[in-house]
């Protein structure tokens, strides 16, 4: 019978002590979580990439001084976050020359959703996505496409686990009116609260509010390389 | 009754206990707004379930991993290795390079063609005038991220030529200033990861000293574009300039170009 494999704050001793093939065991089993999650945040294979070296190369940098205070997963998925936010940082502070058309409002409108093709549908989900503010973001990927719990979530991002709840349903709400599912037409919409974002109820700019197709405009940080 | 707010992600999930879970029930029957709110987050939800993870492209975490084996090396006590050196620590490789170099007085800020990146050109006197104190020296300003450029072959030799002009500028005009006009200087990080890479590659002369790297792609490849001053070594000018390309995800060599330096 095969061994169990090695904890990660195993392997990390492992390394710090002198076993350098540990290291690459830890990259070959959080990498595509790492890039996936990555790539969701950012839209672009290209800043997916960049974002997951800068965060194993993060992780490599300090890891003598990792503690293990957080489980080592915690603490790689939050240099993850951050690298990710770094980047789309970088690309907003860019000059509009280096970003070329991509900030140009959308030349054609998306293909129309075709729900029988998975592909494209995953497509339209994460254009979606990434009209969707950050922060907001960011818990939505971690818990609902990646599965995380809501408290692994708020360790992650550094909240309240009731701030955690707040953006995954604001959140939600608005990817879904980004990807044009309304709210149904007996609906008035009250005009205390009509969805904005925020923690509890403040708004916040830029967020798509109902009957806005988020797709009049592309998104802010690319688009999905084919 | 006020709208259970807190309530509704974990609704969404099905993870209320029952209690909770029925005054929910018992509020969406009346509240449209909410029960609007609960169906479009489900939507959202299973939306998000739906998307698969899709595997992690080739060459992605390579340079990590050989960065992670020089670091290896480098560990037990190494003063002078390469990456130091490569941080611009050293006071003494910066004198060094002065000698190789053999440089006139000051430098330049002449960039010729390299298009039109000045938007943040004027900015750049920080690190550079930090890595290069020493008039008459290239200063080495950092990596260069130009993720949407796209170079061919003639664009590499421009930048070769670019060098060429800045290298005999450097030796007529003066002051410390950036060479080149460049867009975002990027982490140390990932500055140290291209060095390494271009050093991976096998290319580097002993007589070559960087003075620019880029990072963009070749031909569509995503590429590191190196630039050196080469010289003959023993104390003389650099004499030419080379340029190399290398593929980020495994440091092959894409391409290279060179320039000649006319005598200053």
């Amino acid at each position: 019978m095969a061994n169990p494999p090695a904890r990660d704050e195993d392997l990390v001793r492992r390394y710090l002590s002198g076993d350098r093939a540990a290291f690459a065991a830890l990259v070959e089993r959080h990498e595509r979580r790492v890039y996936n999650r990555a790539l969701r945040m950012t839209g672009r294979e290209e800043d997916a990439r960049d974002a997951t070296q800068d965060a194993f190369l993060t992780v490599l940098r300090k890891l003598s001084s990792f503690r293990g205070e957080a489980a080592f997963t915690t603490w790689l998925h939050r240099v993850t976050v951050n690298a990710c936010y770094d980047l789309l940082r970088k690309r907003q502070r860019a000059p509009l020359l280096e970003r070329g058309e991509d900030d140009l409002p959308a030349r054609e409108p998306p293909p129309a959703p075709d729900h029988a093709d998975t592909s494209s549908l995953s497509m339209d989900v994460q254009q979606a996505l990434l009209q969707v503010p950050e922060d907001f973001r960011a818990v939505m990927i971690l818990h609902d496409v990646h599965d995380l719990r809501q408290e692994e979530v708020a360790a992650i991002v550094g909240v309240p686990i009731g701030t955690v709840k707040s953006r995954l349903h604001r959140g939600r709400i608005a990817l879904a009116r980004a990807m044009g599912i309304e709210q149904q037409q007996r609906f008035v919409e009250d005009p205390e609260d009509p969805g904005t974002f925020g923690e509890s109820r403040g708004a916040v700019p830029g967020a798509p509010r109902s009957g806005e197709r988020a797709d009049a405009s592309g998104p802010s940080e690319g688009t999905v390389s084919p | 009754m006020s709208h259970p707010d807190d309530l509704l992600a974990d609704y969404v999930d099905g993870t209320l206990a029952q209690r909770e879970r029925a005054a929910v029930d018992a509020h969406l029957t009346g509240c449209a707004r909410c029960s609007a709110e609960v169906r479009q987050a489900g939507a959202a939800r299973a939306a998000l379930s739906e998307l698969e993870d899709v595997p992690v492209p080739f060459g992605v975490t390579g340079p990590v991993l050989a960065e992670a084996g020089r670091r290896f090396e480098r560990r037990p006590g190494v003063v002078w290795g390469r990456f130091q050196w490569a941080a611009g620590l050293a006071a003494a490789a910066a004198l060094v390079l002065v000698v190789a170099l053999n440089l006139g007085d000051g430098d330049t800020t002449q960039n010729a063609a390299a298009p039109e990146r000045a938007a943040t050109a004027g900015g750049g006197t920080g690190a550079a005038g930090a890595e290069s104190a020493t008039p008459g020296v290239i200063p080495f300003a950092g990596l260069e991220r130009q993720p949407d450029v796209n170079y061919d072959e003639a664009g590499i030799h421009a930048v070769a030529n670019d060098a060429a002009g800045a290298v005999l500028a450097a030796k007529d005009a003066a002051g410390s200033q950036a060479a080149f006009a460049s867009t975002v200087t990027d982490s140390k990080e990932r500055t140290s990861l291209a060095r390494s890479c271009i050093d991976r590659s096998g290319v580097r002369g002993p007589n070559d000293e960087l003075i620019r790297l880029i990072q963009a792609r070749f031909d569509g490849t995503p590429a590191f574009i190196g630039v050196f001053a080469e010289g003959p070594g023993a104390g003389q000018a650099p004499d030419h300039i080379v340029v190399f390309v290398v593929a980020t995800d495994d440091c092959r060599i894409l391409s290279t170009a060179s320039q000649r330096i006319p005598p200053g």
